[in-house]
């Protein structure tokens, strides 16, 4: 810049950074009836600039001017953003005709960038093409890798918008291979944008100047994960999110809860792939950071300002949401464990475990340390603390009791804390649905329990936790939910029920008390399961003819089920066998009339409709010889 | 129960058809709603009233109401395509939401608008100098509620009508840049329908709630029209705070067995809020249960109960028949014909009854044997044939020869 005197200069950036202002804080005040004001005030004094720097330029250099008029026919050709790296490079991005692309090239930028903001998007497209194409006669360096990142993310974010997300994966995986090349062959912290128009005493410092680079690739790599999710590359777009997060954990550019939030959030998505330990990595990540969010402020300072009530609910909220995301790490981990484990009557298969055992000796270790080393949040000063909140669980699925009870235990610690804030006094729904995760723990844990009787006592618990609640909640509003309850409450007993007859199998002389307590299992079953089907009447009380499609399989089963219970239950009296009986027939035949009403229904229930139309045929019978014992009787 | 009615309003053709604009490729497009009425011409012979309207959707509202059931009747369309005028109306052309009101004297009344995801009482009075945002809760008896709303009782037709007047004076209607008079709120207006019956001959209640929606317009969140809105579509998100939409969209998607139980993704597409989603329904076994820890759009939150479970819900879906609101008119269509499908779905856990099927079998096969032993004329009196049965069955053949 030798030639252009420093007041001239000191004018242009002044103007530009006049802009900047313009563009960035005084738009925001815009009135809504001419909302693009600044925007366009900002857009004349890039013009301004442009017309300065051309003009300065021309007189100086004349000659590369010629010269690079020849490079453009070169150039011509390597338009496509594939065909950009064998392109035809001459001048290094530092040399005298490389800054003055570069600085045109910055002014190009804003241009392009004013040009979209007021949805002039060709305009806009064409100015950042040519910031694209001016420095395509420049080899990356430290002067123009930020500029040329920056313009291709603005390229992809623009051909996104136009719904053509290959043309944007285009320019953001060029943008991602410019700074891996940059960083392999320099690294040096690059020079910013605007850098180019601050007297040199307001220039930022290195680190500055390294932090905003990486903020730009940052955003590249964001905007990869979008441009993927849009392509259903879910695989791809999960590794990008990852890799942003990181890179925010990294840079220290995060807000702590919100982080949190979104590394829990990730860990469900990793749940849903089966990927136990980078869904760990996640929550273990999440844990630390928000712990440095702050400590909750207490109750009493709550009720004195609306901001410490704010801040605690945001606390308490959000880490009882990542609780809430570890309950459902725990859960998943547990099932998936279960599917693996069981035989086709859902019990544990012994011989299964046994080779699984054997397995896992053999390989699993292995495999997992060179999984691990992939997608870590690695590079922060936190990892020791997220390696501490790691080691609390583990990240293999259970094989045994130990294995899953130390699981379940942890997973029982973050019911209790997402209980905490997701009270049921306020939050029905939320807190429901954290009993319903204790419950299916519950029901898991005793998956891996051989004992009978503590496996039922486990199966009780699961009535504590969900019956309370079931008797308390108005259908009128939770009439989902209601349904849900009900039908695993007449779960819950018919499986105590099953239990508890395999522990009186054992016994020689069951006695009086045991068959009370059958008895009292299983009519609590039927009760539970006519709540459900009576929960589908009408206000008036009626059943419908045509169950409607969603309901169908259910209500038909538990119709099924309770003909089953009926006739399990244990009576001395004749008489009231004989009961029993005929409201099992009762059900059965309900069953088997409405398939025969609604043929289409058949495909829903095709065992359960099988067996009832046997039962339908034989208990006639068994019904006829109770009732011949009744007269002998007499 | 969901029982979902659209109401194609405005629309040129009755059958619900929608012609592209202009060029010369025609381009026809179906969609099926349960009522379509045309309203902008008074003059056109199948001119739809408010009082026809109200006549085929209000009347239904109350019946419903009047079974016991909660009702929710929604407006959705892109700003200036008659939400408003649906709902609320005019002074010489009343909407549903008065109508309404005049036949549920003497129940209890709330107004209510969401703005910026915060919520504000519209019949507060002057009284409250600063409005602290209400707090959105659920009762387990009472269903969700908003914290600290005033409720209002009315005794005749003027006050409700005065009420109204007021709730809508005190309504956010920042103008936008299609229509001035448009909102960028939602409004409901609640209404505690109490009815005395009499239950076995004693004097009972049945109470039901009455949600009447007015939804902030469906304009494409464009930066022009909203600039804290979040774009939807292809487009990408510029700033990384929107790094948990991403996040929670990946999550949503990839699990297994993706029917779409969020009502979020219905509702807050206009209010462009942070959608979070619970699995909260129960499901079959292989889809894995998952927690995604994005809060739901207060909207979504209040309606809740109305679409998913014991209520019906009416959804009005209102455009122009101008050509430049084609682009608008199809994605409203569209929409429409998507929420039908959005029926929250009341699907309870299943568990394996294999061994209950096992069982049965046996019984089966038990039972049969014991009919050909009939048939084989041994009337064994022994029970014998029942020896191998379960533990029930021992039990009772014990007693029965303790008996004998």
């Amino acid at each position: 810049m030798a030639s252009v005197n420093s007041r001239e200069w000191r004018a242009v950036c002044e103007k530009f950074l006049r802009s900047q202002e313009l563009s960035e804080k005084e738009s925001r005040k815009d009135p809504e009836n001419d909302p693009f004001r600044s925007k366009y005030e900002a857009r004349e004094l890039l013009k301004e600039i442009y017309c300065f720097l051309k003009n300065v330029d021309a007189d100086e250099s004349e000659e590369e001017e010629e010269e690079g008029e020849e490079e453009d026919g070169q150039c011509e050709q390597s338009e496509s953003e594939g065909g950009e790296a064998a392109g035809g490079r001459t001048h290094p991005g530092d040399s005298r005709a490389g800054l003055r692309a570069a600085k045109l090239g910055v002014v190009e930028y804003y241009l392009g960038v004013n040009h979209i903001e007021t949805e002039e998007l060709s305009a806009g497209e064409e100015h950042l093409m040519s910031c694209v194409k001016l420095l395509e006669k420049c080899a990356v360096t430290r002067e123009n890798v930020s500029l040329c990142i920056q313009a291709r993310n603005q390229l992809g974010i623009l051909w996104a918008g136009r719904d053509e997300t290959e043309k944007a994966q285009g320019f953001l995986e060029t943008a991602k291979s410019i700074y891996v090349r940059y960083m392999k062959e320099d690294g040096q912290p690059p020079l910013d944008l605007v850098d180019f128009f601050v007297v040199e005493q307001e220039a930022p410092s290195q680190q500055e100047r390294m932090r905003r680079f990486e903020m730009v690739y940052t955003h590249t790599l964001y905007y990869l994960a979008q441009v993927y999710k849009n392509l259903e590359q879910y695989e791809k777009a999960g590794q990008y999110c990852h890799s942003t997060l990181q890179r925010q954990l990294k840079f220290s550019q995060f807000v702590p809860l919100e982080w949190a939030i979104n590394a829990a959030a990730l860990s469900q998505y990793y749940i849903t792939k089966t990927r136990y330990m980078e869904a760990r990595h996640c929550l273990a990540a999440a844990n630390v950071i928000a712990g440095l969010a702050g400590e909750v402020p207490s109750e009493a300072a709550a009720k004195e300002s609306e901001v410490e009530y704010e801040k605690r609910e945001q606390l308490r909220q959000k880490r009882a949401e990542i609780a809430r995301c570890w309950i459902k790490y725990c859960r998943n981990l547990l099932e998936d464990a279960k599917k693996l484990l069981e035989d086709n009557i859902g019990e544990l298969d012994l011989d299964r475990q046994e080779e699984m055992l054997r397995a896992r000796r053999d390989e699993e270790e292995e495999k997992e340390r060179g999984r691990k080393s992939a997608v870590l949040f690695d590079s922060s000063d936190t990892f020791d603390s997220i390696c501490r909140q790691e080691e609390k669980v583990s990240s293999v699925l259970p094989l045994i009791f130990e294995e899953a009870s130390a699981i379940f235990l942890v997973g029982q610690g973050y019911v209790a804390q997402a209980k905490e804030y997701f009270e049921m006094d306020g939050h029905v729904t939320d807190h429901i649905e954290i009993l319903q995760d204790h419950s299916a723990l519950f029901k898991v844990l005793a998956f891996f329990e051989e004992r009978l009787e503590r496996r039922c006592k486990m199966h009780k618990r699961r009535v504590d936790i969900l019956e309370p609640i079931c008797k308390d909640l108005n259908p009128q509003y939770y009439l989902l939910i209601c349904r849900q309850l009900q039908f695993e409450l007449a779960e819950t007993f018919n499986e105590m029920m099953d239990l508890k007859l395999g522990v009186a199998d054992k016994q020689d002389q069951p006695d009086a008390h045991t068959i009370k307590k059958l008895n009292h299992l299983c009519t609590s079953s039927i009760k539970y399961y006519q709540m459900f089907l009576d929960s589908i009447r009408s206000p008036e009380g009626k059943f419908p003819e045509k169950l409607e499609d969603d309901l169908l399989r259910p209500a038909l089963a538990a119709k099924f089920r309770v003909a089953r219970l009926q006739s399990k239950i244990i009576t001395t009296n004749l008489n009231a066998q004989l009961e029993n009986l005929n409201h099992s027939l009762d059900s059965y035949n309900f069953v088997v009339q409405y398939c025969e009403e609604n043929p289409e229904a058949k495909k829903a229930v095709e065992t359960e409709l099988e067996l009832s139309e046997e039962m339908v045929s034989l208990l006639p019978m068994k019904i006829n010889r109770i009732k011949s014992k009744l007269a002998s009787s007499n | 129960m969901f029982i979902s009615s659209l109401a194609l309003q405005l629309d040129g053709r009755l059958d619900g058809r929608v012609e592209a604009p202009g060029d010369s490729r025609e381009r026809l497009l179906e969609f099926g709603f349960d009522y379509c009425y045309w309203s902008v011409n008074p003059e056109a012979p199948n001119y739809a009233s408010q009082e026809e309207v109200f006549h085929d959707l209000g009347v239904s509202v109350l019946a419903g109401a009047a079974e016991g059931y909660n009702i929710c009747l929604f407006a959705y369309g892109q700003t200036g395509s008659g939400k408003t005028y649906t709902m609320m109306g005019t002074p010489d052309s009343t909407g549903l939401t008065p109508r309404i009101c005049q036949l549920s004297i003497f129940s209890y009344f709330s107004f209510l608008e969401i703005y910026n995801e915060r919520v504000r009482d519209l019949l507060r009075g002057n009284d409250q100098k600063k409005p602290t945002p209400l707090r959105v809760r659920e009762h387990p008896e009472k269903g969700p509620y908003v914290q600290g709303l005033s409720q209002h009782v009315v005794s005749d037709y003027k006050q409700a009508e005065h009420l109204l007047k007021e709730g809508i004076s005190n309504r956010i209607t920042a103008a936008t840049h299609v229509h001035d008079a448009s909102s960028r709120s939602h409004a409901i207006f609640s209404i505690q329908y109490t009815q005395a019956i009499l239950e076995n001959n004693l004097p009972s209640e049945i109470v039901s709630k009455i949600n009447l929606v007015d939804l902030a317009g469906s304009e494409r969140a464009d930066p022009h029209y909203c600039r804290d809105r979040i774009t939807e579509g292809a487009n990408i998100n510029k700033s990384l705070v929107t790094l948990g939409i991403v996040i929670s969209a990946l999550a949503q998607n990839s699990q297994m067995c993706s029917s779409s139980q969020s009502i979020n993704s219905m509702l807050s597409e206009g209010d462009g809020s942070t959608v979070g989603s619970h699995s909260s329904s129960l499901s079959s076994s292989g889809r894995r249960h998952c927690f995604i820890p994005y809060r739901d759009s207060v909207l979504t939150w209040l309606l809740k109960d109305s679409l998913g479970g014991n209520s019906k819900t009416i959804m009005i879906a209102t455009i122009s028949p101008s050509y430049s609101s084609y682009n608008e008119t199809l994605s409203t269509l569209r929409y429409a014909a998507h929420a039908r499908n959005i029926v929250n779905k009341p699907r309870v856990n299943e568990d394996a009854n294999v061994r209950l099927i096992r069982d049965l079998r046996e019984e089966i096969d038990r039972l049969k044997s014991m009919l050909l032993n009939f048939s084989m004329r041994n009337p064994s009196p022994s029970l014998s044939d029942e020896r191998d049965g379960s533990f029930s069955d021992i039990v009772l053949q014990n007693e029965i020869k303790v008996c004998a």
